[in-house]
């Protein structure tokens, strides 16, 4: 084996489907969202006349807004059976060598230094681009339930806090997809193309790259060292019932999400006048 | 013997009695010929129609009517009236329009109500207002006449043609502004609840004192064209009705309104929806609500207005709960009011804005930057041919 064909895994199936689903909701919902942040402008217009109008249009937004919060449930149970029954690594948190590591990356690229940082399993850009979602993710749920249920919203806050939520939606959203677009295509598909996403793995050669301690790890055999089956067995019997009522809960959370108002009437009442019948006119 | 008798009559009587027929034609021709000459009330000619002194002669009496079925139907016609109008001013004959009268007695009328005369005349315009009468016959009044409302108006219900003045300006090819003031009152002969309401609104009681401005029915609803109020065509299209003045900021400076109330309707979710509805269904009923769902249609008021106007939040809540049925006290601050946001103004949204004004450039444009530092160290890499 040499270091370009050997593959170590990096995105097990169901993390990949996960990120599918993801990227999947996310595109759909810049697409339907973007056109009703610039309604006038002409892209706008054709994305609405092939999408169905502005009502096909949020019923998609909603859908997939929808589909993006199973999505981020399912995000939730999985990280607490990694971080509460396997005891992996947190390798996902921040910490200040991330900061110490983008410091130096920079530096290293306008020439101030030596060498490209040593990165572990995420590297500072990922976790960047990982927390980045989470706070969008945050700000957008938020500011996306005020919107759909402005009058649950209203109910403890400020009539005001619905125009601002507008605002912070579609400033939000225009940050997150441009983000996207150039913060992600260039880290993941345009520097080099990871295909991590696609088939699960990474060649030594990428890893000794991008991710050289977890490689050092791996080779030492202390990363994702797996607790011992009565141990996983103990602690899953804790983990599934917490899971349970986490799972439920947050169904009902998504739940009330897209039920708690009816907004609107579906059809205006007429402004009733009442005309007389006309009547007829006598004139010479 | 008879014979005889009469043979026997002296010559005398013979020579007066030819003598007598002879001076009695002689009369008679005189006569006919001094007659003729003379000025006369009647026709001059067979192919020349009478004048309308002709017919005043008898109409202007006053009081007289014509029986029509068990219904009478004044047929005085006051000559100084009929002197103002646009037809006298003109030069227009009775019998232009009265095509069947040409002398006295006038034909039969077999007509058995004055309406069912009236409606005789329904063509009589379209000879000289052609395009009107085209125009009046798109109208949603014709579609009341077609599905047979005999009431439904004919010009002459709103252009009584022996008085109807000059209403559009010699010189200035505009509807004058006595024409303009009177609109209201002409629609009024029927749609009487309209205008009760319109009277009193902040448009109509303006107009009463003589600002001319304000719309008239006429405004909205078009002249002889008049649409159909109530389609959903008309409701979307409401905002750029209402916007075809409150746009314009000559007229809306003079009055201290604001001029971005389509632009700021149109930023919020309300106007947003309904723009981009109506761009991609036209004509197709929608939700969300326009400018007279909140304002009102002939009853619009003042905002400030303390009674009604909505720009206090209590009336205004009112307004929404017709959508709305359950909104609550804050909800109807969600509306910004037509406002921009600014630090006086929403300041929530203001600062929102604001943040994201310099947070999005500033994210972004630290990764633009990053990005592109690595883009040269590769390139300086390549170049040197050194790996990263």
């Amino acid at each position: 084996m040499n270091t370009v064909t050997k593959a170590y895994m990096r995105f097990p199936l169901a993390r990949r489907i996960e990120h599918w689903v993801m990227m999947l909701s996310f595109t759909l919902l810049g697409l339907t969202g973007l056109p009703q942040r610039f309604p006038e402008a002409g892209l706008s217009q054709a994305i609405l006349g092939i999408l169905g109008g502005i009502e096909g249009l949020r019923n998609i937004h909603h859908i997939s807004a929808i589909v993006m919060m199973f999505g981020t449930a399912w995000h939730i149970l999985v990280m607490g059976y990694s971080v509460f029954v396997l005891r992996d690594k947190m390798s996902m948190l921040p910490t200040l060598q991330d900061a110490k590591d983008g410091i130096q990356a920079l530096l290293y690229n306008i020439g101030f230094a030596k060498t490209y940082p040593q990165m572990g399993r995420y590297t500072f850009e990922e976790k960047m681009e990982y927390w980045a979602f989470v706070w969008g993710a945050l700000v957008m749920g938020a500011t996306g339930f005020m919107m759909w249920n402005p009058i649950t919203a209203t109910q403890y806050l400020p009539g005001e806090f619905i125009p601002a939520a507008k605002a912070a939606h579609g400033n939000e959203a225009v940050l997150a997809v441009l983000a996207i677009i150039i913060w992600h295509m260039y880290g993941v598909h345009i520097k080099r193309f990871n295909k991590a996403m696609f088939n699960g793995t990474q060649t030594e050669a990428e890893m000794l790259h991008e991710h050289p301690l977890e490689l050092a790890d791996i080779k030492a055999g202390i990363a994702d060292r797996r607790p011992d089956a009565a141990t996983l067995r103990k602690r899953q019997m804790i983990y599934y019932p917490i899971a349970a009522v986490l799972t439920l809960g947050m169904l009902g959370g998504i739940y009330g999400f897209i039920n708690a108002e009816e907004t609107a009437l579906t059809t205006i009442p007429p402004i009733v006048e009442t005309v007389e019948p006309p009547a007829p006119t006598v004139q010479p | 013997m008879h014979q005889r008798i009469k043979l026997r009559t002296p010559h005398i009587w013979t020579v007066s009695l030819l003598l007598g027929l002879g001076l009695f034609a002689f009369a008679l021709a005189v006569l006919t010929t001094n007659a003729q000459a003379a000025p006369s009330l009647q026709p001059a000619a067979q192919d020349e129609k009478p004048n309308n002194d002709f017919c005043l002669a008898c109409h202007q009496e006053e009081g007289i009517d014509k029986t029509l079925g068990s219904e009478s139907l004044p047929v005085t016609i006051n000559p100084t009236e009929f002197g103002l109008s646009v037809h006298s001013e003109e030069g227009i004959l009775c019998v232009d329009c009265h095509v069947d009268i040409s002398d006295y007695p006038h034909p039969d009328v077999k007509s058995k109500s004055v309406r069912d005369f009236q409606l005789t005349f329904a063509d009589s315009c379209k000879e000289c207002h052609e395009d009107q009468y085209t125009a009046a016959h798109d109208s949603v009044h014709q579609t009341a006449m077609d599905e047979g409302n005999e009431n439904a108006p004919l010009c002459a219900d709103c252009h009584n043609p022996h008085t109807q003045p000059r209403i559009i300006g010699e010189t200035s090819g505009q509807l004058t502004i006595a024409a303009r003031r009177d609109v209201p009152a002409t629609c009024a002969k029927c749609h009487t609840d309209a205008f009760e309401i319109y009277k009193n609104s902040v448009h109509g009681s303006a107009l009463a004192d003589g600002n001319t401005d304000v719309p008239t029915c006429t405004d909205c609803h078009g002249v002889h064209s008049i649409g159909d109020p109530t389609t959903d065509s008309f409701r979307n299209n409401t905002p750029a009705l209402c916007a075809d003045c409150h746009d314009n900021e000559e007229l809306m400076n003079k009055y201290g309104l604001s001029t971005e109330v389509l632009e700021t309707y149109v930023a919020d979710f309300h106007g947003t929806t309904t723009t981009l509805f109506e761009q991609q269904f036209p004509g197709q009923p929608i939700n969300t609500a326009v400018c007279s769902d909140c304002h009102g249609i002939h009853d619009i008021a003042s905002t400030k207005n303390a009674e009604t106007g909505i720009a206090m939040q209590e009336n205004l809540l009112l307004k929404c709960q017709r959508c709305h049925p359950d909104a609550t006290a804050n909800f109807s601050a969600a509306w910004m009011g037509h406002y921009q946001p600014s630090p006086e103004h929403y300041p929530i949204v203001y600062y929102v804005d604001l943040f994201y004004k310099f947070f999005i450039p500033a994210v972004l444009g630290g990764m633009i930057l990053f990005i592109l530092t690595d883009i040269y160290r590769r390139i300086v890499n390549r170049v040197k041919g050194a790996k990263h």
